[in-house]
């Protein structure tokens, strides 16, 4: 039986550090995913994480549990990346690397299915997307990001945000919409019906 | 066929997108999908984006991240020290010094034979004595500290004595060690002084030599310059006298063909 993040995290402030641990292997894929697409840099995202487990951690004795621990989580690191990106006062997204790296198409996460051709398509895919969101203001890409990788809620997403229901869905289709113009410019991905904008 | 509740409405279709939100609503917006071919559109568009985003993942990556809880460090004997203000760090240093530099009567002049160190152990033994009895007319103030100064230095001295062998073993006499240590003093500054000077000496040659490296550098560079000063000047002169002596056919030309 799988032991709750709640339970893990009440261990923790009994003392067994063990337990925050695996709480650490389970959230980290996510909130690194997450700290990368909002950052577009492999090592500011992996000093995010390190930073937002190490946080949350030292935190963790005033964690009241009224929200949930992942959605607590998810704060810390977007207030995190927010800091570095107006730290840095720079372009949130490295420039787009020119070419394929052969050993990215040979990735563990490459299915056995797919083609080379196709693991091409759509590495190139992800950098064109990669790019469209770097155009994104933080607030839009944040609710993207939330919403399509992270599966969050639309409540969830507006409590992080600080923000009402209905703002983070105008966020949304806002982000969508400037998403929709950039990948359509490119001429990526197939030919679909042109949308009319309310 | 437009519907003012659903056309042009963010929410709606967000909800409708992501089926995320009242069920009635979701299925109200359905129907109205049915009749209206640009909503139908524009859903069919933004799902489509939807699917695209998907092909951005973040690169493979190691995370090992781990809580580690370190066991408590061993406090090392001077470990206090870390904890003092570094102005009480100083007063301390400054104090031991000043302890050390009275217990060994320490003497620093700097004369017309350098800087001449000696401790109160190297000096005759009048001098020695002026330290050790406490001058009676010292200040109120210092008259304490002084006194126990000269009272831990002679103790120190009483057990120096004691553990150095009887007078009798000495060879010859305190004088001559007393001689033989002046002496070395005086070979020891002499030999300062030839290196130092020789030290000098081999500055100098250096600095000559630079001198010269860098006026022969000069020189070579003027001299480049000035060739090529001189192959530019003559290049002009040839292109001038070139220039002239096309004129001057040109008017021979000229007045050759008005006498004609």
């Amino acid at each position: 039986m799988t032991v709750t993040d709640e339970e893990l995290v009440a261990r923790t402030i009994a003392g067994d550090s063990d337990s925050f641990n695996q709480l650490i292997l389970r959230w980290e894929r996510p909130i690194y995913a997450l700290a990368y697409r909002q950052l577009g840099r492999e090592d500011d995202a992996r000093d995010v994480v390190q930073d937002a487990f190490l946080r949350a951690f030292r935190a963790l004795p005033g964690f009241k549990g009224e929200a949930k621990f992942s959605s607590w989580l998810y704060r810390i690191t977007l207030n995190l990346c927010r800091d570095v990106m107006r730290r840095a006062k720079r372009a949130p997204f490295a420039p787009t690397p020119e070419g394929v790296d052969i050993a990215d198409l040979v990735s563990s996460d490459t299915p056995a299915t797919e083609s080379i051709e196709d693991v091409v398509t759509r590495k190139d895919l992800g950098r064109h997307v990669a790019r469209a969101m770097s155009l994104l203001p933080e607030e839009q890409r944040s609710a993207i990001v939330l919403k399509e990788y992270h599966g969050l809620t639309f409540q969830e997403i507006a409590e992080l945000q600080g923000c009402p229901l209905s703002t983070v869905k105008t966020r949304l289709y806002q982000g969508l919409t400037v998403l929709r113009r950039e990948l359509d410019g490119l001429g990526t991905g197939p030919p679909r019906a042109e949308g009319r904008r309310p | 066929m437009t519907d003012s509740r659903y056309c042009g409405n963010p929410e709606v279709l967000m909800s409708y997108l992501y089926e995320d939100g009242p069920r009635e609503e979701r299925l109200a917006f359905e129907a109205h999908l049915r009749q209206c071919g640009p909503c139908a559109a524009e859903v069919a568009s933004l799902r489509a984006v939807r699917e695209e985003i998907t092909a951005w993942t973040p690169p493979e990556t190691v995370l090992d991240f781990r809580i580690v809880r370190e066991a408590a460090p061993v406090k090392s004997r001077w470990s206090w020290m870390s904890a003092m203000p570094a102005w009480a760090q100083l007063a301390a240093a400054s104090l031991v010094i000043g302890v050390a530099a009275g217990l060994s009567g320490l003497d620093v002049q700097y004369g017309k034979d350098g800087l001449v160190v000696r401790t109160g152990w190297n000096r005759p033994a009048d001098a020695r004595q002026d330290i050790v009895a406490p001058p009676a007319a010292a200040g109120g103030a210092e008259a304490p500290w002084r006194a126990d100064l000269a009272a831990v230095q002679e103790q120190l001295r009483d057990e120096f004595r004691q553990a150095a062998p009887a007078p009798s073993a000495r060879p010859a006499s305190t004088a001559a060690v007393g001689a033989r240590t002046a002496m070395s003093d005086d070979e020891f500054m002499a030999r300062v002084k030839q290196l130092i000077e020789a030290s000098e000496t081999r500055t100098q040659r250096e600095m000559a030599l630079r001198l010269t490296e860098v006026v022969r550098d000069m020189d070579t560079q003027r001299r480049a310059d000035l060739r090529r000063v001189a192959d530019g000047i003559g290049v002009l002169e040839g292109r001038t006298g070139a220039a002239v002596a096309q004129q001057r056919e040109m008017m021979n030309y000229l007045l050759r063909v008005s006498q004609k």
